[in-house]
């Protein structure tokens, strides 16, 4: 009994900062109509500004209160500046936008903590004091109380605020109808600039007073935005006090099952307990807020007047594909190795960012979780062969179906709710998976990978390791370039030609307007389901792929974070178009573009860390300046020029009959 | 002559590519009340909209006591004394009919008094929220909170949609009233015609996209045949006819 | 008489705290257009949104005779719904050809996977004869984004009679039309009616409904006010004092004249 209540108040600290994320998000939302992904960025920047400032970083250090004060009126700044860089241009962008542009935000902050800070973990000064109370003759350190009253106090003024201030009335009647709150004179940029800085300093000063107890990370800190999110969609993004108390019973649960895995009825595997069994929980307690909270989730009264980047349409396929398949053909054999591999790991991305183009650009929604799925479709496919000595071609088959019929599940429990929030199930679906099965190190490859064997047809080797090798004579052979090549043109077409029939067209309806494809009989549901299907049926491809491209399977290839960046890509570059995915492919992590840098230009070992930061970048310049994405923009152009001349001669025709027939 | 409160010139908008109103002039004095009045789609509404900054305005000016509001945000529009009541009627489901009275934009503070001295059935309502009440009283908290903000102009967009013309005729007569007393320019939206006519000084007519001169209202509640031209359009509608030789054929 | 092709009984909403319509019936019958009309707010935009699914309602909703109620919007179109909107909402990335093509009758599955894995030009399932219908052939390759308002509000209308409806419900056609358009539109109801697919016609403009139903249906408040031949119902005093305010009697007049 005394250990689960340690255990229970042991997780107020992690609750606490959970919880100031989640008022960050609340407050996003009210401010500005945006799902914030990078309120968990918040704490880390927060966190490493004050480590900094307190431990001479910067050549100087202060005391702790002056420390504090001046973290926060950094945070206040750095609200400023998000404000102005990826807010306010994006006020009347579509939701999709809005997500995109925050998931910028989380890319560019956590590159540069980074580079400026290094990835190492810090020891943050404690800032609350280090004595333990007594609570049933238990030993608790009294910061952990002191952290949970804090977020308790922040979350009931905020309300208070938002009750009893005029600035409060103001946010509240802007976030119902912005075109009403205009006409009363409430000016939206105001309302959103006062609470991006409300919710910037509130979580940085969680961040800054939790440091010392969760650690300092770069990589960690971030992805507390998925508890977070599970939080605030309790709170239908609205309430202070359900945000703040769901966050603390998280980290309480947390803490707790931290305590349970040592207990003899946990499940365990080879002697120690199963991992992720957290993020599992996280997972369904997002499945669970959208099913219970989804039909009434708010919807904001935005005026949204730019719609979602245009979709070319897909001509000339043919002339386009064939240059650039031949070119790839003899870098699959001329090149050396290095290069090489690259373009093959390059073929790989691009069906993998083909995925993206079909459920972010042809149906509207943002899924983050088709990476995770591409490493269930390796790992089946290594387990397969060791366990049951399955082989090519029966054992990707099966992988691909099986990562496929996951990614249909983990899709369908984003179906009742309109918009946007898939993004959330698909965020949460894969850390869990990361964390459940890909550390798992019976499922997954634990921390070491699991082999693949190259895949053999009719004693031939298709595989990387095959005897025909490249001009320079080593590995990899060129033959399974050539097999990614073939499949990614097939699969190139197949999503080109997508967006031609009448799938696509479909696909697009949904995405304009869901309302009115029902009423042209579309079943909005199944049209979705299909694009899920669609995607990870892509996404398990790329896995089975990546997996014989390597010849193992390793968690550390599939991480959340390179999913984010990934995603990110494709938009820039071009979600409606599948050369956006191709370029976007070139550009990941371990293909021709990095490698290049790297070989060129940058540091080697900052190369994935430089990526991270241009894309953030080039994706808040983009959605700024360019907001269809690099390559629509130009194809649109050239579209519309073809169908004004096409539309000529229709006219022609048309005009010349009424003569004839006088 | 005293410059007028609202003067609309040459004003032409819409939505997107689409030119929805072309080339309408209008003038609101001083203590005046105007209706603008046409069928449903003749752009009224899009007029109010345009005046507000909700809608593209691609042609024309519109000019508050000589001030242009050319490139001001519908807020900063709003806070040049312009109170709008929208069709919609502008309120917020999640607010309390005292909050709306506490609403306004910066520096202005809104007389509640004033609110429930027109609308003595507000002040025991003042705790629910605006999503609860009747269609009546959510018209009256629109109207009410627009006149706690002591307009120098007062824009109200079809104050009678969904009410029972009881209610609508309680509710015209508190805008003459006001307009006398405060001298509070006046410019309505109303398909009630003959109740809007009969608080109004002026009116002008629309009809698809495009407005009238200015008519007395006195004319026009005397001699209907104006009205009805813009209601109903003229007789070259062939189709219409038409039918209606047909139907008469039947009928007789 | 023929059976009615739409059939709604007994048609009730409430949103909040407001009853938005009580027990409304209306029947449409083939070859008939049947005009709905009241003041702005009275319930008509509701009445189509709980026929075609889009609003909860009590009450039961057959189209030739097969009982719709309880089925999902997409489903009720496939059976034989077709409706317009208010806004006209068309998908902004689609040809206008695309759009009618989404809401046209569905292709065989092995020819939507034949698509999918041949390069083909894509099969496209025939439109013209919408387009032709409304007199907008010139424009199947525009995008939305390049029409006017008319020119929109007919593409909307066109898609919703590509798929061949038994009957279709038409939310406001000629608001925010001018006067050409609005005459255009009336000659291309007309048209539709005599091929012989029934509507149901709300609209504001009370000539246009007058000149081109069989029967009309006027609401106020929700419930249904009067029913029958145009010529009675205009001569009907609840009607004129309903539609036309209280002091318009001499709005028959003109009525009568035109």
């Amino acid at each position: 009994m005394e250990t689960l209540v340690l255990f229970a108040l042991l997780g107020l600290g992690s609750g606490a900062v959970i919880a100031g994320i989640a008022l960050g998000v609340v407050l996003s939302w009210r401010g500005s109509g945006t799902i914030n992904l990078a309120a968990g960025a918040t704490v880390m920047v927060a966190g490493y500004v004050f480590w900094a400032l307190r431990t001479g970083f910067f050549g100087f250090a202060l005391q702790t209160v002056p420390a504090i004060v001046l973290t926060l009126l950094f945070m206040a700044l750095y609200a400023v500046v998000v404000e102005l860089v990826a807010v306010r241009p994006l006020r009347s962008a579509s939701p999709l936008a809005k997500l995109v542009a925050s998931l910028g935000v989380l890319l560019l902050t956590q590159a540069l903590v980074l580079l400026i800070f290094g990835s190492a973990p810090r020891n943050s000064p404690s800032v609350l004091t280090g004595d333990v109370v007594s609570v049933f003759g238990v030993a608790v350190p009294e910061a952990q109380f002191i952290l949970a009253g804090i977020v308790v106090a922040l979350a009931g003024g905020l309300a208070a605020l938002y009750r009893f201030t005029r600035f409060g009335l103001a946010t509240r009647a802007a976030s119902e109808s912005e075109r009403s709150a205009a006409l009363a004179g409430l000016s939206p940029n105001v309302i959103s600039l006062g609470n991006s800085v409300l919710g910037h300093v509130a979580t940085g000063f969680v961040g800054v007073l939790a440091a010392s107890i969760v650690g300092l990370s770069a990589t960690t800190l971030p992805l507390l935005i998925i508890p977070a999110l599970a939080a605030a969609l309790f709170a239908r993004f609205t309430s202070f006090g359900v945000a703040c108390a769901v966050s603390l019973l998280i980290g309480i649960s947390e803490s707790l099952l931290y305590q349970a895995s040592n207990e003899s009825w946990f499940p365990t595997q080879n002697g120690s307990a199963i991992p992720g069994v957290q993020q599992v929980v996280e997972f369904l307690l997002i499945v669970i807020a959208l099913w219970w909270r989804g039909s009434s989730l708010p919807l904001r009264g935005d005026l949204v007047e730019r719609s979602l980047p245009m979709v070319p349409d897909q001509d000339r396929l043919a002339a386009r594909v064939a240059p650039v398949a031949i070119a790839c053909a003899v870098a699959l054999v001329v090149l050396p190795s290095d290069f090489r591999q690259a373009v093959a790991t390059g073929l790989v991305a691009t069906v993998l960012c083909l995925s993206f183009v079909v459920i972010m650009g042809y149906v509207g929604q943002l899924s983050v979780v088709q990476l995770a799925l591409a490493g269930v479709a390796g790992f089946v496919l290594s387990h397969l062969e060791a366990a049951y000595g399955i082989g090519f071609p029966l054992a990707p088959i099966l992988a691909i179906a099986a990562a496929t019929v996951l990614g249909v599940l983990i899709g369908a429990s984003a179906l009742r709710v309109r918009g946007v929030t898939l993004v959330v199930v698909t965020l949460a679906a894969a850390i869990a998976i990361e964390q459940f099965i890909f550390a798992n190190p019976d499922w997954g490859g634990g921390q070491t990978g699991a082999p693949v064997e190259s895949p053999k047809l009719f004693g031939l080797n298709l595989g990387a390791d095959a005897s025909f090798r490249g001009l320079d004579g080593s590995l990899p052979s060129p033959v399974f370039g050539l097999l990614a090549l073939v499949v990614t043109v097939v699969l190139y077409l197949f999503v080109a030609n997508l967006r031609r029939g009448d799938l696509g067209r479909r696909m697009l309806a949904v995405r304009s307007n869901e309302r009115a494809a029902a009423a042209a009989g579309v079943n909005v549901r199944a049209v979705k389901i299909q694009g899920f299907a669609i995607a990870s049926f892509l996404a398990s491809i790329a896995g089975v792929m990546y997996a014989y491209d390597f010849r193992t399977v390793s968690a550390n290839s599939y991480g959340t974070m390179s999913a984010l960046s990934l995603v990110a890509s494709v938009y820039v570059l071009g979600v409606t178009l599948v050369q956006g995915g191709v370029l976007a492919g070139f550009g990941a992590a371990g293909a021709v573009i990095p490698l290049i840098l790297q070989t060129w230009v940058l540091p080697e070992s900052r190369v994935s860390i430089y990526m991270q930061l241009i894309i953030g970048a080039g994706l808040l310049i983009q959605l700024r300046f360019c907001p269809d994405g690099l390559l629509v923009a130009s194809a649109t152009k050239r579209e519309r020029r073809a169908r004004a001349s096409r539309a000529g001669k229709a006219l022609t025709a048309v005009g010349a009959k009424p003569q004839g027939g006088v | 002559m005293t410059q007028p409160v609202l003067r609309i010139e040459g004003l032409t908008a819409g939505y997107g590519t689409v030119d929805v109103v072309r080339d309408v002039h209008l003038e609101v004095g001083k203590g005046e009340v105007v209706a603008l009045l046409g069928p449903n789609g003749a752009g009224k509404t899009t007029t109010l909209r345009a005046l507000s900054g909700l809608v593209k305005v691609s042609a024309g000016s519109i000019s508050m006591r000589g001030q242009d509001l050319t490139g001001l945000t519908p807020a900063a529009r709003a806070r040049c004394a312009i109170a709008h009541v929208p069709e919609d009627r502008g309120l917020f489901r999640g607010l309390t009919v005292a909050e709306h009275l506490r609403l306004g934009p910066r520096g202005e503070r809104l007389e509640a008094d004033l609110a429930y001295r027109y609308f003595p059935a507000l002040p025991a309502i003042a705790d629910r929220r605006a999503g609860v009440l009747s269609g009546g009283e959510q018209q009256m908290l629109a109207v009410g909170r627009a006149l706690a903000r002591r307009p120098s102009l007062l824009v109200l967009d079809e104050l009678s949609l969904g009410l029972a013309p009881v209610i609508v005729e309680q509710l015209l007569p508190v805008i003459r009233a006001y307009a006398d007393e405060s001298g509070c320019a006046v410019l309505l939206v109303e398909q009630h015609v003959h109740l809007a006519l009969e608080i109004s000084d002026r009116a002008y007519l629309m009809a698809h996209g495009v407005g009238s001169d200015s008519h007395d209202a006195a004319v026009l509640r005397r001699d209907r045949s104006v009205i009805q031209a813009s209601y109903l359009g003229g007789q070259e509608w062939t189709p219409t006819a038409d039918r209606e030789k047909e139907r008469d054929g039947d009928t007789q | 008489m023929p059976s009615p092709v739409l059939s709604a009984r007994g048609i009730s909403v409430r949103y909040g705290g407001v009853q938005a319509l009580s027990g409304v019936d209306i029947e449409v019958r083939p070859g008939q257009i049947v005009g709905l009309i009241g003041p702005n707010g009275a319930g008509k935009t509701t009445f189509i949104d709980a026929v075609t699914g889009f609003a909860r309602c009590t009450g039961s909703v057959e189209v030739a005779g097969r009982d719709i109620g309880r089925m999902r919007p997409h489903a009720r179109v496939q059976a034989g719904l077709g409706r317009t909107w208010q806004a006209v909402e068309l998908f902004d990335a689609l040809t206008v050809a695309e759009n009618l093509a989404v809401a046209a009758r569905r292709p065989a599955l092995w020819t939507t996977i034949r698509e999918l894995l041949t390069n083909a030009e894509a099969t496209r399932p025939p439109v013209g004869h919408a387009l032709e219908a409304l007199g907008i052939e010139g424009l199947a390759e525009a995008m939305p984004g390049e029409l006017s308002e008319g020119q929109r509000k007919l593409v909307g209308m066109a898609r919703a009679f590509v798929g061949d409806p038994k009957v279709v419900l038409l939310d406001e056609p000629a608001a925010g039309l001018d006067t050409d358009e609005s005459a255009e539109l009336g000659k291309h109801l007309r048209r539709l009616g005599d091929q012989g697919t029934p509507m149901l016609l709300i609209d504001h403009d009370i000539n246009l409904v007058f000149a081109t139903c069989d029967h009309v249906v006027v609401l106020e408040f929700g419930q249904v006010i009067a029913t029958g031949r145009p010529a009675d119902v205009r001569r009907d005093p609840r009607v004129i004092s309903a539609y036309l305010g209280s002091a318009a009697s001499d709005d028959i007049k003109v009525g009568e004249e035109s």
